[in-house]
């Protein structure tokens, strides 16, 4: 142990590369989608782990490290184990808690919480509920594309039950939970083809009706618990039962899964063979799922995919193998279990993998690393309900600890040379700055290295950071440098300070930059734990400020991930099996069978082996200090394992608060639980508190604290393969409800992201969640579907799935009643406020016969209403009087003085003079001859009463765009208006030939500018400043020369707010304050929807990344973005409380007509017009040429076919001025 | 020395694809979900020969009726990506104006030199101030095509050499291309204008040193 620290402080403090040896890695293209949706919490176990002894650690020689070696390390949510493992039998057997490592048999599934890097992995076995930790290179990732679903399910259940353990029972008042896992179950019935009982299979197969009668009642039997969780929440008892019901929901669940995975198992072997053997199932030995292990993503390099199903078929032909009974090793839940479910095709396949990946990642990762960084996987968390319980060595949470930190001293940091204070605070500050940055540096690395595809984002990122700070500290460098050789004052000059605060600023942005990154790649490969470093650089590393660069270069390389990666050495546990040999899998499946006799394997040797070191290690005081300050073990074929398992847990079990402590003291310490009940399951899952855990625990050792429970988990070990068992559950629980119980469902065709939010599903069970029968559906939902569903379905078809919906669901007053009424109200809702006559007629038909055919029959008076609305609403299509959304009524309101809270106009009676004599043609008049306030008032209304009529469907799918019979005239005219707009700007400036009229034509519009600015009117805005900021009005040097600086102070602020720079920053932010009515400047929504509607595609895999199995679903979230975007747009659809003056508004409206039919909307001749105004400076082209003339003779040299061209393009802009309504 | 950041305006008419451009290139690798309204949505740092910019895009997809805008969107770039799909003759040729825009709004704003003198287009001379690269994107519907490679190239001969690339958004062919090969323009102008004024003897950038760690 002494040699194993002494090497650890050798190696480089950065250097790490571990990863968790779980490598199998099936397949890698769906587990990160799965990570998404499934990893929503973990928090609350995170703690909970701390309090639970660690596990064993399995030893080994480099070599087997290497082997070990991901190719690409992502998180696995289920394991199967294709080997028994039995650390402690006696132990395990007796006392539940003691045992820290949970014993695995051969077939069990594990539900995988988090990985050691060490390969033991915290799980818990679904066969029984304990939890514990196995060793992982005794299992394989467990996937099959049928039973995914439900998998998915019960990951989710599972985290349910974990959030309500600490408290957050609301989504058990609902049962909508429980659909995902019958969704689950459908699913897995509908893909074994064994859906109803009638079925071929199921007719033919008496162990597979069996399994199926077994898997309905636990379906049942959870639906059930569930219920009855239900009431207990509903009658508000006290939350003590709530508990034990919450434990019986999982385990219903994992004894559900287990018996699907036999189920599965038996299918696999059975109903594709063809070959029924009636006879015994337990002598059975299942086939390798078809598409599970021999998935090609498995081994895409090195081995074909058929090779895979060569070795199943081989071992179909090899006789069957007897495995467990012979085994003395194995408990007698081992012995009882007939079912087959020991694979060894898929085994021995399974065990080439390490092999495989050896050979692939050996370079990847040198051998000899020494880290002292301790890590596990986890699954990541985005709950953000218990982010207090959270642990503080996830990786996310230290990148999140570290940003933080990082900021506030850098934000220090330029706060102190805001104030331009001087060295010694400075100093420190710096120092500071760097050693946060350094900090979270290094936590970039760790993440950065324990990702096997070594994001390039995130390295450049890093990179990015990297170089910025160096910039931070030369800048720092060299305000120190000059005063030092001065040694004079330490004044710092503002140049050296501004550059020193840029320099802190762009670190700050790519610090940003590195932690989104950073987070993708959490989110890819899992989270992850990880020792806090002794950073005792932080000292010495500022120390060495002024000194030359060369000194330290050395240590800033070590941040380079390359060249760490060289020296690191990585000492990955061997697996437990190391003596085995590992022929390739063809081999052993035809030859040579995987360890038939458990014994004469090198695994109960090894754990034979581990009993003796633990033993020793009982009494032995520093059993908790090597434990904690175990970072990475020394190579183990020599020295025996200790297991600090029993002792540990002898040690603290009678005494949990003790225990709590001596963890909490340890913050790398790692946990795990135990045994064989789930109050071992419960012990460790709760557990926030000590007193928690100290309740739990008495109640796990006190057998008649709850009898019940206890009951429920001895036959849920026991039920598993005993077909008497399965009888008497199935003539109980399985009946003519069967049908009921498998209510038809798409819940398992949709998407969620990590708050849970639907992004994607097909449409039935889109349909499905807007008629939900548990609860209200979510209003967004709804209102997001009725506006963008004609982009991915049809009216007819939407009515038919509707249809279906009513259809499928049944008539049974708990279930089907309600949905069939929302169903109705869905078409009710439809036909009276989102019903666009022009695509949706064509559903009339459709919509008719269901309401007065099925719906009549089934629900009378909704029949009738439905069928009245329907020829409503062709009487009206008749009288083209399309109903629209109420929302819109209110939209078009006048305001007139009478109302209170109205400015009065700020208008004389000789301007409206003026105005009606301008009106009539009689005279003449200009924008400096009226208030500025009110111009931009009367100017508001108009744009305003112009975006209030602009309709939601003018903006999906980029109608705007359409060259032709585009239907979104309002947003056209909206465009039409600010072109004239900005084009009447220019025009009033431009053909004053006076430079002070000039100038105070500019002075006007500054102020009308600030008025709308005032009046929210960014629209508007917009358009002035472009016009006064264009190059024909910017290059009048001498008007300009004239502008009082007030004005062009006010137009300099004007113009930062009007920034199109960094996406239209400013003028978002502004717009997230706006309460008031507001006209918005339309153009960055456009650009918005443009980039949502082509940046995202309207499709989606069901199971993240691509595969053959993989359906695609409509992306909801897309719709969902948009419509987004267009509720903020509608939501500043609001009339302004302003008065109108007709006279003015009749006058501008005139000119801004003027602007459209003038010709001259042509930027160019405004230019003409500006230089013939002031002309060019540089004499010789004056002389050579008047600008006019210069221009045409540009313009020759354009192709004839371009002009042309252009020509017809302003015509065509002109066709659309002409189209529209605004006038 | 701080890294360079350098402001890239993508034009071209509606439909051409551009904003697909400017997301495939933005995103780097395909995103599930991507959202265009925060603040960084359109910056990317990139490497281009060495030297690490930062690039921000602007890109007026939706808004190209917004005609008065155009020239705030021009003034803020140093370079631009001038679009067109090979489908369609039409968005080549609107080009034409939107290039000439650009021309006159970069020679007003440096004031000093005389807009147009007696050169004619064709004089590769002019080109030089104005980093450009012309797109012809959806290269990936060659059945589609209505403008043919030579067409497009004469057009950006007659542009003073601009560099002509076919791109495709979908398939992710050439995009990073496009945008390096502008950066590069704009970096050797950038030089080109500081030659001798303060530049400070660099090292080669490619492995920092910092005193301070």
């Amino acid at each position: 142990m002494s040699d194993f620290v002494l090497d650890s402080n050798d190696t480089d403090k950065h250097a790490s590369a571990l990863v968790a040896p779980l490598n199998i890695n099936k397949s890698p293209k769906r587990s990160r989608s799965r990570e998404q949706r499934l990893s929503r919490r973990s928090s609350s176990r995170a703690q909970s782990q701390s309090q639970i002894s660690p596990p064993l650690t399995p030893r080994s020689s480099r070599e087997r490290i290497e082997r070990a070696v991901p190719s690409l390390p992502v998180f696995h949510n289920y394991l199967r184990a294709f080997y028994h493992f039995h650390p402690s039998s006696t132990v395990s057997s007796s006392t539940d808690e003691s045992s820290i490592t949970v014993p695995i048999s051969q077939g069990d599934v594990i539900l995988v919480h988090s990985v050691h890097p060490n390969g033991w992995a915290d799980g818990t076995l679904l066969a029984s509920g304990a939890r514990g930790w196995l060793p992982t290179n005794y299992c394989e990732a467990y996937d099959h594309p049928s039973i995914r679903t439900l998998l998915n399910a019960l990951t989710n259940l599972w985290d349910l039950v974990r959030d309500g353990e600490n408290g957050h029972l609301l989504v058990f008042t609902k049962q909508d939970y429980v659909r995902g896992m019958i969704g689950g179950v459908r699913f897995f019935l509908d893909k074994t083809q064994c859906l109803t009982r009638d079925s071929d299979l199921i007719v033919a197969h008496v162990g597979l009706r069996r399994m199926r009668k077994g898997l309905l009642g636990d379906l049942s039997s959870l639906v059930k618990t569930a219920k009855r969780l239900q009431d207990v929440l509903q009658s508000n008892e006290e939350p003590v039962p709530v508990f034990d019901h919450l434990d019986e929901l999982i385990l219903k669940g994992f004894k559900l899964v287990t018996r699907a995975v036999r189920f599965l198992d038996i299918w696999a072997q059975d109903a594709v063979s063809l070959s029924f053997d009636l006879g015994d199932a337990s002598n059975n030995r299942p086939l390798t799922p078809p598409s599970d292990t021999a998935d090609s993503a498995v081994q895409p390099a090195s081995l074909p995919n058929h090779i895979n199903t060569d070795v199943a078929q081989a071992t179909e032909d090899a006789s069957p193998v007897s495995q467990t009974n012979t085994t003395p090793a194995h408990d007698e839940q081992d012995t009882t279990l007939s079912q087959p479910a020991r694979n060894l095709a898929r085994l021995s396949v399974a065990f080439s993998i390490p092999s495989d990946s050896e050979t692939l990642q050996s370079p990847l990762f040198p051998p000899g690393f020494q880290s002292q960084t301790k890590r596990l996987s986890h699954r990541l968390s985005y709950t953000g309900k218990s982010q207090g319980v959270r642990k503080e060595n996830l990786a996310s949470e230290r990148l999140n600890i570290a940003h933080d930190s990082f900021l506030g001293f850098i934000g220090s940091f330029i706060g102190l040379h805001l104030q331009s204070r001087s060295s010694a605070e400075l100093t420190l500050t710096t120092q500071q700055a760097v050693v946060a940055c350094r900090q979270f540096l290094a936590v970039l690395e760790e993440i950065w290295e324990r990702d096997s595809r070594r994001s390039e984002q995130l390295q450049q990122a890093r990179t990015v950071m990297h170089a910025r700070l160096t910039d931070l500290v030369h800048a720092t460098k060299n305000m120190f440098s000059d005063p030092e050789a001065d040694t004079g004052e330490e004044v710092v000059t503002p140049d050296s300070g501004k550059q020193l605060v840029n320099a802190a600023t762009s670190c700050v942005r790519s610090a940003g930059d590195c932690v989104m990154k950073a987070r993708q790649v959490i989110e890819r490969i899992g989270d992850f734990e990880f020792e806090h470093e002794q950073n005792e650089l932080s000292q010495s590393i500022f120390d060495h400020i002024g000194q030359p660069a060369e000194q330290h270069s050395q240590e800033l390389d070590h941040l380079a991930p390359s060249e760490k990666v060289e020296e690191a050495e990585k000492p990955l546990p061997a697996p437990p099996s190391e003596e085995r040999s590992m022929p390739p899998p063809l081999l052993i499946s035809e030859s040579k069978p995987l360890p038939e006799v458990p014994q004469e394997s090198p695994i109960p040797e090894n754990r034979m082996s581990l009993q003796p070191a633990s033993s020793a290690v009982i009494d032995s005081p520093t059993v908790s200090s090597f434990r904690s300050s175990r970072i990475s073990l020394p190579p183990l074929q020599q020295v025996p394992t200790p297991s600090p398992a029993q002792p540990n847990s002898s040690d603290f079990s009678p005494s949990p608060a003790s225990v709590t402590q001596r963890f909490f003291a340890k913050s790398d310490s790692v946990n795990a639980s135990v045994a064989d009940s789930n109050s071992s399951y419960r012990y460790s899952m709760r557990g926030d508190t000590g007193s928690v855990i100290s309740v739990a625990s008495t109640r796990a050792t006190t057998p008649d604290h709850s009898p019940a429970k206890k009951r429920s988990s001895q036959t849920l070990v026991s039920s598993f393969g005993s077909s008497s068992e399965l009888r008497s559950m199935t003539s109980e629980d399985v009946s003519a409800a069967e049908e009921h119980l498998l209510e038809t469902t798409h819940a398992h065709e949709l998407v969620h992201n990590k708050e849970g939010q639907i992004t994607g599903g097909s449409l039935p069970a889109l349909i499905e969640q807007l008629t939900t029968h548990e609860s209200t559906p979510d209003m967004v939902f709804v209102s997001t579907f009725f506006l963008t569903f004609r982009l991915f379905t049809t009216p007819v078809e939407f009515a038919q799935c509707l249809i279906n919906r009513f259809d499928y669901i049944g008539d049974s007053p708990s279930i089907g009643l309600p949905v069939r009424l929302r169903v109705y109200n869905i078409f009710k809702g439809w036909l009276e406020s989102h019903w666009v006559a022009e695509s949706d007629s064509a559903a009339l038909g459709v919509i008719f016969s269901f309401a007065t055919g099925k719906l009549r029959s089934a629900i009378p008076h909704a029949g009738k209403r439905l069928a009245e609305l329907t020829s409503k609403i062709t009487e009206i299509r008749a009288g083209s009087l399309v109903p629209r959304m109420a929302s819109s009524l209110s939209k078009t309101s006048v305001f007139t003085t009478a109302d209170s809270n109205v400015p009065t106009p700020i208008v004389r009676r000789s301007q409206l003079n003026l105005l009606k004599a301008c009106n009539e043609g009689r005279g003449q008049c200009t924008i400096l001859d009226f208030d500025a306030q009110e111009l931009a008032r009367q100017l508001t209304i108009i744009v305003s009463k112009l975006f209030c009529s602009i309709q939601p469907e003018e903006l999906l799918a980029q109608e705007w765009q359409k060259k032709s019979g585009s239907k979104a005239v309002n947003v056209r005219a909206m465009t039409a208006l600010s072109n004239d707009l900005a084009n009447l700007v220019s025009d009033s400036i431009l053909h004053l030939e006076e430079p002070k009229k000039r100038s105070e034509m500019i002075k006007q519009w500054v102020k009308i500018g600030m008025f709308c600015l005032e009046l929210h009117n960014y629209d508007s805005l917009m358009a002035i400043v472009c016009s006064l900021n264009s190059s024909m009005v910017q290059r009048l040097k001498k008007t300009w020369e004239l502008v009082t600086r007030n004005t062009k102070i006010r137009f300099e602020e004007l113009k930062n707010i009007t920034e199109v720079g960094r996406n239209y920053t400013v003028l978002r932010q502004r717009l997230q304050t706006v309460m008031d009515s507001c006209v918005p400047f339309v153009g960055f929504y456009l650009t918005d929807l443009t980039f949502i509607d082509e940046g995202n595609s309207t499709t989606r895999l069901l199971h993240g990344e691509s595969g053959a199995d993989n359906a695609s679903v409509i992306n909801f979230d897309k719709y969902m973005k948009s419509a987004r975007i267009i509720d903020q747009i509608q939501s500043f659809q609001k009339p302004y409380r302003l008065a109108a003056v007709p006279e003015m508004q009749e006058w501008m409206e005139s000119q801004i007509d003027r602007m459209r039919k003038s010709d001259q909307a042509n930027v160019q001749s405004y230019y003409r017009r500006s230089l013939l105004l002031e002309p060019r400076e540089t004499p010789q082209v004056v002389r050579a040429a008047p600008p006019a003339i210069i221009e045409d003779s540009n313009r020759s040299v354009l192709t004839a076919e371009s002009r042309n061209f252009s020509k017809e393009k302003f015509e065509f802009l002109n066709f659309h001025f002409s189209g529209n309504p605004a006038k | 020395m701080s890294q360079r950041e350098y402001h890239i305006v993508v034009l071209g008419s509606g439909g051409v694809g551009k904003s697909c451009l400017t997301a495939q290139f933005v995103q780097n690798v395909w995103i599930e979900s991507y959202d265009p309204t925060i603040e960084d949505s359109y910056r990317k740092a990139i490497e281009v020969d060495g030297r690490h910019v930062i690039l921000e895009i602007l890109d007026t997809a939706g808004t190209e009726q917004f005609t008065a805008m155009r020239e705030l969107y021009m003034k803020t770039g140093q370079g631009f990506l001038l679009v067109f799909s090979i489908t369609s003759m039409n968005s080549l040729y609107e080009l034409n104006e939107l290039r000439e825009q650009i021309r006159q709004i970069k020679e007003a704003s440096k004031g000093t030199r005389p807009l147009f003198t007696v050169l004619t287009y064709t004089d590769p001379t002019l080109q030089d101030d104005v980093p450009m690269v012309l797109v012809g994107n959806k290269s990936d519907l060659e059945d589609d095509r209505a403008v043919s490679r030579a067409r497009a190239f004469k057009t950006s001969q007659d542009w003073g050499g601009v560099p002509y690339y076919e791109a495709s958004a979908r398939r992710r062919a050439n995009v990073d291309e496009v945008f390096v090969d502008l950066c590069r323009q704009i970096i050797m102008k950038d030089r080109r204008e500081h030659k001798r004024p303060h530049r400070q003897p660099t090292k080669p950038r490619h492995r920092p040193r910092c005193t301070i760690l």
